[in-house]
């Protein structure tokens, strides 16, 4: 250990001595420093603590034993139906929703791509205003719209399509709606800023080639805007699977989804190493299909063949 | 006062080496310019003077001190970036007092000083003007007062010249060059064209992979270059290779790629040993072309003509292609299944059409020969 | 020429019908909160101006209110200040610890905000620091850090990085160089990330759920709770003004780009 950092304790010089020498300049780490202690601290930390208390025994008059070890928690995920049927739910609606969104999502960051002037603006506008709006206002405002007495339903029985109201809301189609509703903004401007630096000249060369237009399209745009795709389809994966304000304001009572099940089990039955388990059951499954989602489209994304 | 030594001079960035070994001592008012290609090192060889990089080994002095680890703002460098680096929210005087307000002069003093540096490069008139609105050769002018407001006891120009066009850029070098004799400090400019460098330099030090290749005076450096690549990067030749196929006591026969041998004049016969490979240099100006009908006849054989123990080289070729470059004209001339290029000024009697038989002639005492490790031959 | 004319017509009914569905929920929303009676149908049958007489008068409202505008501030100020300071490091030097950096700042935006709430709180709790103010702010820098940090890798991308070096050459030091040359520059990136911040602060309800208290609950958290027993125009009349405060700062942010353009331009 050099003289000059005999003052920390040897696992951080351990740490950070390689860091340092790494560094092309101590200025950039010294910046970099700050960030990388709060994510360490309250990041982190807070998951290894996690994981920890996942391991414990339970306890009937405390939260968790302290100090115990133990698979309890992760044994109770495993063994119970409520818990895993919550887990597969989740899963379904998540990759629904994130199916809907990304197709409309492409679309959409397409016609905002081929606007012009005011259109463009208002297009726009149209994603940046629901995306600052509350997550739980805007998923609410799907009420007075979908249920069997909302705006939707009087117009579908006015019109004859439909002779009974239909109950959306609550239910697992208005969760579905909600949610996309809140994904698609990040997955439109995910997408619309990779279209964005694309030259419309290769789709007029396709054309020329003598594509159609959708075939232009299909051959042309959406290679293109892959790298957008992937990352509105993670995006849009990993935050509807963890979905929480939809499934709790929109769903009917077999709408359980995990995040509503992991509350429960958290602030209502107080099971920490329960609650604890099951959320990293969930975040490992989530990561790995994730991780799965997008090579799957990283292998397509290379050579998308339409033919 | 203010000489500066580098010595062995080295910037690694990870794996990579930039800049390999660089040694030289810059005298107190010269103005030295670094040439060579792009990646060289040259300008990381000039940031690490500048103060913007620290060296990963070597040394810097500036004067007696030795600044090598000594932060940029505390150097009295100061530098002409390439692009200029104007700041682009500051007007153009502020731009040039930037400087000596960074050194606390008050606003009064500074003003007036920046002032006149403006009107020093005739730029007075845009004192208030942002300098995004300027053109590239005002822009140079005001980043040249900028450096020079400070009073450096070093001025460094990193291209500064490279982003403007031809005729403006050869305007600015007889301008610098003025500047440099009114101002008497150590310039140090790099850049990668040999005209700029000629025009300018009092010295000139070619780079090439990171290494110093050569350190001289411009005559020097042009007549005598250390190695193939300075011969190549200099100027326009004519590389032929070639084997040496017998030696005598003061000429050395090559066997060469233009089907036939070449003879050159030498004082030190042991330099090279039969059955050595070399590239033979042909420079464009020591090539006397003419038409081949009009030369003597007893030559077209191809004989090398040693009676008066001269070593005069001919030989003759068909011009393929005729190329106008203002004021000269360049033939490109095949001759047995290679090619070679000459240059005649357009003032010179009869042009040449494709097709035409040339007699290509020259003294093989002006030919330069090199190793294949591209080390000259000292003949 | 025919099926050109089709295609058309479909793009632009698709496109049209997709910016219907984006600005409806927000127009019930407003629409609601004019409603006379208490029972939320859309389009209401009688307009007043009634639950807004009531907001004023409803305490917790107020409150969260308050808090909100608290933690927001409080967040923006932290994520700010980490996220500008490392993007700048970053920027400075890509090393291993810039390497280490992104991904692990990326990651907690990809974790469901619930799964964060729940470690956030353990932890917390563990601390002692369960429902104070500075919980809900920590927790929300998490989620607005790589928000700013990501918009000004990509602002101090695009700088010029030759006029830090110009600085430092005529003699700024390492705080100076960065006043003088580089703050002026990438202000309009710094404001862009410091709205992101507070915009992401004022809508976070999951974590704000777990780590907040009665005294420390924010807007989304009352509306939260105040749904799930009943629907109430109230949350309407709350949200017509979180959206106006949105539009607020959207205007504000284009026309403080586009003034201090226009000053420049005529300076």
């Amino acid at each position: 250990m050099s003289g000059t950092h005999s003052s920390l304790p040897a696992p951080v010089a351990r740490v950070w001595e390689p860091l340092l020498e790494r560094s092309r300049s101590k200025r950039a780490l010294l910046l970099m420093a700050p960030l990388l202690l709060f994510e360490l601290l309250l990041f982190v930390a807070p998951f290894l603590i996690l994981l920890r208390i996942s391991v414990t025994e339970g306890s009937t008059d405390l939260r968790y034993a302290p100090g115990t070890w133990s698979l309890e928690g992760y044994a109770e995920v495993f063994s119970t139906d409520v818990l895993l049927s919550a887990i597969a739910y989740s899963f379904k609606m998540g990759l629904t929703a994130t199916a809907i969104t990304v197709v409309i999502a492409t679309g959409y960051a397409y016609a905002i791509w081929r606007a012009e002037g005011l259109l463009k603006s208002v297009l726009l506008f149209s994603v940046i205003l629901p995306l600052l709006t509350t997550l739980v206002i805007k998923t609410y405002a799907f009420w007075p719209l979908l249920s069997p007495t909302g705006t939707v339903n009087d117009v579908l029985v006015s019109l004859n399509l439909i002779s009974e109201p239909i109950q959306f809301v609550p239910g697992t189609i208005g969760v579905i709606v909600g949610q996309v509703y809140i994904v698609l903004p990040y997955a439109v401007l995910a997408i619309y800023s990779v279209l964005s630096t694309m030259d419309w000249g290769l789709v007029e060369a396709a054309r020329d080639l003598g594509a159609s237009r959708p075939r232009a399209s299909l051959e042309i745009v959406v290679p293109q805007a892959m790298p957008g795709i992937i990352v509105a389809t993670v995006i849009s994966f990993a935050w509807s699977v963890g979905a929480y304000a939809a499934p709790g304001l929109l769903g009917a009572g077999d709408d359980l989804a995990f995040a509503l099940e992991v509350e429960q089990r958290l602030l209502s039955n107080l099971q920490w190493e329960v609650a604890t388990a099951y959320a990293l059951v969930m975040l490992l499954l989530m990561l790995v299909s994730v991780a799965a989602l997008t090579a799957v489209l990283n292998v397509f994304g290379g050579e998308f063949e339409y033919a | 006062m203010s000489e500066i030594t580098l010595s062995g001079l080295e910037k690694r960035y990870g794996d990579t080496l930039a800049v390999e070994d660089v040694s030289v001592t810059i005298d107190d008012g010269e103005l030295l310019c670094l040439l060579g290609p792009s990646g060289s090192g040259k300008s990381t060889t000039l940031r690490m003077l500048a103060g913007l990089e620290t060296p990963t080994d070597g040394t810097i002095h500036i004067g007696d001190e030795d600044v090598t680890d000594r932060p940029a703002y505390e150097r009295t460098t100061a530098t002409v970036f390439q692009d200029w680096a104007l700041f682009p929210h500051k007007t153009v005087i502020e731009n040039v007092a930037f400087g000596l307000k960074m050194e606390g002069v008050g606003k009064t003093e500074r003003r007036e000083r920046a002032r006149g540096m403006l009107e020093r490069v005739r730029m007075e008139s845009h004192a208030d003007e942002n300098p995004m609105n300027l053109s590239g050769g005002q822009k140079q002018r005001v980043a040249l007062a900028r450096a020079l407001a400070v009073n450096p006891d070093v001025l460094l120009l990193d291209e500064p010249l490279s982003n403007l066009d031809k005729r403006l850029s050869e305007d600015m070098q007889i301008e610098l060059r003025e500047i440099h004799e009114e101002f008497e400090e150590t310039f140090v400019h790099v850049t990668h064209d040999q005209d700029e460098a000629f025009t300018l330099a009092d010295r000139i030090g070619i780079m090439a992979e990171g290494n110093l290749v050569q350190v001289g005076e411009p005559d020097e450096v042009y007549e005598n270059p250390k190695n193939r690549f300075i011969e190549g990067f200099l100027g326009d030749t004519n590389f032929v290779e070639g084997t040496v196929e017998r030696t005598t006591p003061d000429s050395i026969r090559v066997e060469t790629e233009l089907g036939r041998e070449v003879v050159l004049s030498t004082a030190n016969p042991d330099a090279l040993t039969e059955g050595t490979s070399l590239t033979l240099s042909l420079r464009p100006e020591i090539l006397s072309t003419e038409s081949a009908e009009s030369g003597s006849e007893d030559d077209a054989t191809g004989r090398p003509a040693l009676a008066d123990g001269s070593t005069t080289n001919s030989i003759v070729g068909t011009v393929e292609n005729v190329l106008y470059r203002g004021s000269t004209v360049r033939y490109s001339v095949a001759v047995d299944g290679t090619s070679m290029f000459v240059e005649r000024t357009v003032a010179d009697s009869g042009e040449f059409d494709a097709g035409d038989e040339v007699r290509i002639s020259w003294d093989g005492a002006d030919v330069l020969a090199f190793r294949d490790d591209g080390s000259r031959v000292d003949l | 020429m025919h099926r050109e004319t089709i295609e058309d017509a479909l793009f632009r009914a698709s496109y049209l019908s997709i910016l219907a569905f984006m600005l409806l929920p927000l127009a019930v929303v407003v629409v609601t909160s004019f409603a006379e009676s208490g029972q939320l149908l859309f389009p209401p049958e009688n307009y007043s101006l009634v639950h807004y007489r009531g907001f004023f008068e409803e305490t917790r409202w107020i409150s969260a209110f308050d808090n909100s505008i608290l933690v927001g501030v409080g967040t923006t100020i932290v994520a700010t200040a980490l996220g500008v300071t490392a993007a700048f490091g970053h920027e400075l030097d890509d090393g291993r610890a810039g390497q280490l950096l992104a991904p692990l700042v990326l990651v907690p935006l990809l974790i469901p905000p619930i799964i964060l709430g729940i470690s956030m709180r353990v932890y917390f709790v563990r601390a002692g620091m369960d429902a104070s103010y500075l919980s809900i702010i920590l927790a929300h820098t998490l989620w607005a850090t790589p928000l700013v940090y990501f918009v000004m890798r990509s602002v101090f991308s695009r700088f010029d990085w030759r006029l830090l070096d110009a600085a430092r050459d005529l003699g700024a030091g390492p705080i100076q160089s960065f006043v003088y040359a580089v703050l002026p520059n990438v202000k309009h990136g710094i404001f862009v990330g410091a709205l992101l911040a507070f915009i992401v602060s004022l809508q976070e309800f999951v974590m704000a759920l777990f780590l907040s208290s009665h005294n420390t609950e924010t807007i989304p958290v009352v509306a939260w709770t105040t749904l799930r027993q009943s629907l109430d125009p109230m949350v309407s009349v709350v949200s017509t003004f979180l959206i106006l405060i949105s539009i607020g700062a959207i205007a504000v942010a284009a026309i403080a780009t586009n003034l201090d353009w226009l000053s420049k331009q005529l300076s």
